[in-house]
């Protein structure tokens, strides 16, 4: 039989070694590239306009028509206290929430925000407040209180 | 044997043809052919006709339980019949998508080497470039008709059973029935991007491997492990890189002022996922000694 | 026999890692032959073919199917080829005749109507429509058969078509495989039954561990086959190879606990006399192998070259030589 010599184990080892490193670099390279999505900017902006919204409609079905300048609402978030930065996802987003209701006093709502990586966050809000999770409407039935627990998507490149 | 067997050795005077140059057939014509053969499995049907069943039955499922509120749109169900296929595509898009398609990718390849059959394939008068491209359109035109099935099962029977009530937005807006119907088609189809991108992941573990297991469950393991990967924070760039990111891209559809970044984004990176896993399946084929079956 | 060759190959070879398969091997098969490879298991046959097929690459030289080669014109040059590698395999989920309008499709240019007559070739109409998987192997291996009949092939290549099939199988087989070749096409036949082949071969190629051992005729291989021995047991055989020392057109060696005795007839009738009347008694007096299998064994036994000067051969041209080894 022929025995004819085979390529050195080394080398042949060498294109799939090449291959992983180089797959490690790229993982490597994009997770230290780019800012992050999650900022307390985009938080706020995102969450001003929706409060804003859900409040209205939370007033309609309590029966009182709300105009939506009048809210006002401007919200202040932090994370995690003065030393977490206010980047990234997380539970422990709170964001404080100035508005005048419908009488026309001015309130302050805390809302506990779960932001998850995909740019989206759930807003519980406060109980108190702003009602539990269901609210009587104008002929006295229970229906969800779109305030007590609401979905916020932004965009991660605005 | 037939003791007419000479005179069938050679066509008959019924079916001779012009003696011409032989004409071969073309990746078409194996396109075809490649869908006969799927058609024909088990499994080709049955995930269809589970795709197509199971929306209505979730439907009914939800209505007497409470609105689950662990994914997006999932505590508006009740509410509005445009939320469910979005819970549904929420769900899909986590566990469902990479399996629906691997199912027949992962073993469109894989499968000829279990039976045997590449040397029966190979040896009529298609290039393996054919064959190649071939399968993977009938896999890609399984992988299309599945989502349109999901897409329309879904909508049409939450449409009928809850209702077409105005869908809250991702902003607290109000999203009037029209054109929440339009939005909730458009989210579905914004999905076909990653879908084609995990058809050509199972097709490249279905030709590496040889192997219909590792071809079926190989997608469905990656994605799930690219989904938690995604969902941890501080990655920077990784999760824009990543084939499961897409497959949320429509959230961009749903707010008061919708954005198009991540689907343009996720559609390119699809695009390159696909390209770059065809090449390398592909170039793998073609090289390969057929010693076996 | 015209000029131009079905199929030409020179200095083929293809290793797998340490293991060279088929080591610079050339052979010709012109159009309208009838020609076998032979050899036992291993020897590089199969891979052979798989080059022919395209299967497989070759690592170096040559090889042209009626003067197309694969690096230069794909798979035209397939056009005109048929056949099966080892047992034919199938898509057990389809019937046998969905299976042949597969393959039939993929061929591409098979008339309607082709596909039941070559099930009718094969003997299968009445259970085309069944489910390969319940196929038994010989109803596969006429399948195969009718897959490479669906378009008019030029050449028929077949891999040991009766492998594991019954006798009444190989006898039907080797019948069908006859007609077929009577009919002018080209047929490559491999196997590593010698029988098979000096049947129904004109030409042959006998490999051994990927090398050409012989390549030529059967006619001349005929003739430069050893005679065919007579295998003798006797009561005292050290005593009865003593008595045919020195004797002319015969010879007697020992194998295998026997004494094989080769010669005219009329030699070993006179030495079987001659035994007897020393008084050693003949217990078994039998024909050993044809003298093709023998020769073939000879030539494809493993071990130092086993080459024409080793076989005993009382009486013939000791020059005689084969022609083949490497080209």
């Amino acid at each position: 039989m022929t025995v004819t010599t085979s390529l050195p184990s080394a080398r042949r080892c060498l294109a799939p070694a090449a291959g992983v490193l180089a797959v490690v670099g790229l993982v490597v390279g994009l997770t230290a590239a780019g800012s992050p999505d999650v900022t307390r900017a985009r938080v706020e902006r995102s969450l001003t306009p929706s409060f804003t919204r859900l409040y209205v409609d939370q007033q309609r079905v309590l029966g009182h028509e709300v105009p939506a300048a009048s809210v006002a609402a401007r919200s202040a978030c932090d994370r995690g206290g003065p030393q977490v930065a206010d980047v990234g996802a997380g539970a422990d987003w709170i964001c404080l929430v100035d508005f005048t209701d419908q009488t026309g006093v001015h309130q302050q709502g805390k809302f506990e925000l779960q932001v998850h990586a995909n740019a989206c966050y759930t807003a519980a809000g406060p109980a108190k407040l702003l009602g539990g999770f269901t609210i009587p409407d104008t002929r006295g039935r229970d229906v969800t209180n779109p305030l007590s627990a609401f979905d916020v998507c932004f965009d991660p490149d605005a | 044997m037939s003791t007419d067997a000479a005179r069938g050795i050679r066509p008959g005077p019924g079916t001779r043809r012009a003696a011409a140059a032989p004409r071969r057939a073309g990746t078409w014509a194996a396109y075809r052919w490649e869908l006969v053969k799927l058609a024909a499995l088990v499994r080709t049907r049955a995930t269809l006709a589970t795709v197509l069943v199971l929306p209505p039955l979730v439907v009914l499922l939800l209505r007497g339980q409470r609105a689950p509120a662990d994914t997006l749109f999932g505590r508006h169900v009740h509410d509005s019949g445009f939320a469910v296929p979005l819970l549904l595509l929420g769900f899909a898009a986590q566990y469902v998508f990479p399996l629906l398609t691997s199912v027949v990718a992962g073993d469109v390849f894989a499968g000829e080497d279990q039976h045997g059959t590449w040397k029966t394939l190979l040896t009529r008068s298609v290039s393996r470039s054919q064959v190649f491209w071939a399968k993977t359109g009938a896999a890609v035109t399984f992988a299309a008709a599945a989502l349109v099935l999901l897409t329309a099962s879904s909508t049409v029977a939450s449409v009928l059973l809850v209702g077409h009530q105005p869908l809250t937005g991702l902003s607290g807006q109000s999203i009037p029935a029209p054109h929440a119907a339009v939005l909730v088609v458009g989210a579905w189809a914004s999905t076909a991007f990653p879908l084609l991108g995990f058809t050509a992941l199972a097709i490249l573990l279905s030709v590496r491997t040889r192997n219909p297991a590792l071809g079926v469950v190989g997608p469905v393991v990656l994605g799930l492990l690219m989904g938690l990967a995604g969902s941890l924070g501080g990655t920077g760039w990784l999760r824009r890189a990543l084939l499961s990111t897409p497959l949320e891209a429509w959230h961009g559809l749903f707010t008061a002022t919708p954005f198009a970044g991540p689907l343009v984004q996720g559609a390119v990176v699809s695009l390159l996922w696909t390209a770059a896993c065809l090449a390398a399946a592909h170039r793998s084929l073609c090289r390969r000694d057929i010693t076996g079956g | 026999m015209t000029n131009s060759l079905a199929v030409r190959a020179e200095g083929l070879t293809k290793r797998y890692g340490p293991l060279t398969a088929v080591d610079g091997i050339s052979v010709q098969v012109g159009e309208g032959e009838v020609y076998g490879i032979l050899g036992p298991n291993g020897a590089g046959k199969t891979t052979f073919l798989r080059m022919l097929f395209g299967l497989v690459r070759p690592d170096a030289g040559v090889l042209e199917v009626f003067g197309r080669t694969w690096s230069r014109d794909g798979t035209a040059t397939l056009d005109g080829v048929s056949g099966f590698i080892e047992s034919p395999r199938f898509y057990p989920y389809l019937s046998g005749r969905r299976n042949l309008q597969v393959l039939a499709g993929l061929d591409g240019g098979v008339p309607a109507g082709r596909v039941a007559e070559v099930l009718d070739v094969v003997d299968l109409t009445g259970r085309e429509d069944e489910k390969v998987a319940g196929y038994s192997f010989g109803m596969r291996q006429r399948l195969g058969v009718a897959a490479s009949l669906l378009r008019e092939p030029r050449l028929l290549v077949l891999d040991e078509p009766a492998n594991g099939l019954d006798p009444a199988g190989i006898r039907d087989m080797r019948a069908l495989v006859g007609r077929l070749a009577a009919s002018g096409l080209t047929v490559l036949l491999s196997s590593h039954d010698m029988d098979e082949v000096e049947q129904i071969c004109d030409n042959v190629t006998i490999m051994k561990q990927g090398s050409v051992a012989y390549h030529g005729g059967i006619a001349d291989l005929r003739r430069q086959a050893p005679p065919q021995a007579h295998l003798l047991t006797t009561s005292d055989d050290d005593a009865a190879a003593a008595l045919a020392a020195g004797r002319p057109q015969l010879s007697v060696t020992a194998s295998q606990g026997r004494l094989a005795v080769r010669g005219t007839q009329s030699a070993v009738d006179f030495y079987v006399s001659t035994i007897v009347r020393s008084g050693i008694a003949v217990r078994s007096l039998t024909l050993g192998e044809a003298p093709l299998e023998a020769l073939f064994f000879l030539l494809t036994e493993s071990g130092p070259e086993s080459g024409p000067e080793s076989w005993p051969r009382p009486g013939l041209d000791p020059a005689a030589s084969v022609a083949g080894g490497r080209a």
